[in-house]
């Protein structure tokens, strides 16, 4: 598991009230949206409210209730996905405590519990990028 | 009796995650880089960790790409390690019909990029196994069961799926050995890395202690004691005031290293298609402290074996340290050198890989 790499450094991004950062996934190999369960942004210990929690992979914009049933799209592992959420972060020259938390399913491993599930996070302190 | 084994050298690219997830190689880039190194002629990849859109959006442009790169690097494709995902639903399980389907996409992409073999995984049961037979006829690929710690040669898993096989008598259908089934120790680099997120000696010689206690009983021949096992991990790292590597002591002790002894292999041999070279680490001496590298190969060799054998080195997940470049050229040293030490060699070459790995691949599993 390679989970110090989840946030990428230098893209926390805000406007309008929404903030947003990029991220990498912790694993080996590419995953379907379906086994993308869920996650968490905080920024400076503030959490974004998780039914404002939004997911963009391949151009694509996602709740995470819609990556439930998402089998098409894949998060592979080169490539960064966009957790945003409603979170107003001061703009300017600070610096701010980024945390992101994934939960995701390892689709191939079933043990007596289920299927796999690996929660990882990561966090990482960077001003928000200019745009 | 049986003439020596001639095995392959090759190498799988899930060795270089790392690399290749920081993007410090594209695979164009990285596959140019084992060829350049010698790591070949056998190149294994895994589909869902490079190959974009894999197994659904797979072009032709790509595929004639891919066949032109490794044709001009002069290696030899192998396996194309596939996933059976069972659980990709969030509701269910895949059914035996999805899965079948789901299988077969993934094993005519190994076949269009000219994979001879598709590892698969043990969560396919004899009758999965069965069923996908004709697909593998259809496209002409082997599928090489993998045979994983956990489970090891002699688990009752393992040898329901050797008696179908035996039933079914399909050159097709065999095993790939993964020698982290067979593992005479804590692998040193890991307990490193948890030394480095300070965990004390006392801690790490417990672990080591309880590893060993499973290693001196033997291995689990069933998921009961897998379990129970995994369970010990957990409460020791609780009972030490770090619930935080609990977990991982588990995952690590019992998914990674696997006690069965060698001649577990034996129960399987003459199904064994494919082998991952699996190990963690090279030491001062420029030996794997804790795979018995020198012992299998002398065990392929003894036994005939001419297929391919991965390097596949997992301590990347941990090791953040050392290069994975230098670590599997000191462990294809290993290979070499107990190829020769056993009366054989490893096979380099590519045009003598080619020819031996077709013949190896088309001999009756008795033959």
């Amino acid at each position: 598991m390679i989970a110090d790499r989840i946030i990428e450094q230098g893209t926390l991004t805000t406007q309008d009230g929404r903030t947003a950062v990029e991220v990498r996934i912790p694993w080996y190999r590419a995953l379907p949206g379906s086994c993308i369960a869920g996650a968490a942004l905080t920024v400076d210990g503030v959490a974004a409210p998780e039914d404002s929690l939004r997911w963009t992979m391949n151009n694509r914009t996602f709740s995470f209730e819609e990556l439930v049933d998402e089998t098409g799209e894949w998060w592979f592992p080169l490539d960064s996905a966009v957790l945003s959420g409603d979170l107003p972060v001061r703009d300017g020259q600070a610096e701010h405590e980024v945390r992101v938390d994934l939960k995701l399913y390892i689709p191939y491993i079933i043990t007596d519990h289920g299927v796999l599930h690996i929660e990882e996070h990561d966090t990482k302190t960077m001003k928000v990028a200019q745009r | 009796m049986t003439s020596l084994g001639t095995p392959i050298q090759g190498v799988t690219l899930y060795s270089f995650t790392r690399a290749f997830h920081a993007r410090q190689y594209d695979l164009d880039g990285l596959i140019r880089k084992v060829a350049a190194e010698g790591f070949g002629p056998g190149l294994e990849v895994i589909g869902f960790s490079s190959l974009r859109g894999f197994p659904d959006r797979i072009d032709d442009t790509f595929v004639g790409q891919f066949r032109d790169l490794v044709a001009e690097v002069d290696l030899v494709p192998t396996s194309l390690a596939v996933n059976v995902d069972t659980g990709i639903r969030r509701d269910r399980l895949m059914n035996h019909d999805e899965l079948v389907e789901y299988m077969r996409k993934q094993i005519e992409v190994a076949a269009r990029l000219g994979f001879p073999i598709a590892r698969v995984q043990i969560s396919l049961t004899p009758d999965a196994m069965e069923s996908l037979l004709p697909v593998a006829e259809k496209y002409g690929v082997t599928l090489a069961l993998e045979v994983h710690a956990d489970q090891h040669g002699a688990h009752e898993r393992v040898l329901a799926l050797r008696d179908r096989y035996e039933k079914l008598d399909s050159p097709l259908l065999g095993f790939t050995a993964d020698w982290g089934a067979t593992v005479t120790g804590f692998a040193p680099s890991l307990l490193e890395a948890y030394r480095r997120r300070g965990a004390s000696e006392d801690l790490l010689r417990q672990v080591v202690d309880l590893w060993d206690g499973f290693y001196a009983e033997g291995p689990p021949n069933n998921q009961k004691v897998h379990g129970e096992r995994f369970g010990a991990f957990i409460g020791l790292a609780a009972r030490n005031g770090r619930p935080d590597l609990g977990i991982d002591f588990g995952i690590n002790g019992t998914g990674l290293f696997g006690p069965a002894p060698l001649d577990t292999w034996l129960e399987i041999m003459p199904w064994v298609r494919h082998v991952h070279g699996k190990f963690f680490g090279i030491d001062e001496n420029g030996e794997e402290p804790s795979v018995p590298v020198r012992g299998l190969v002398r065990q392929l060799v003894e036994n005939g074996y001419s297929g391919a054998i991965s390097s596949e080195y997992e301590g990347w997940h941990w090791n953040n340290w050392q290069d994975p470049f230098e670590i599997i050229r000191g462990e294809q040293a290993v290979q070499r050198s107990a190829a020769a030490n056993a009366g054989s060699a490893m096979i380099t070459d590519a045009s003598d890989a080619r020819r031996i790995l077709s013949s190896h691949l088309a001999q009756p599993v008795r033959g």
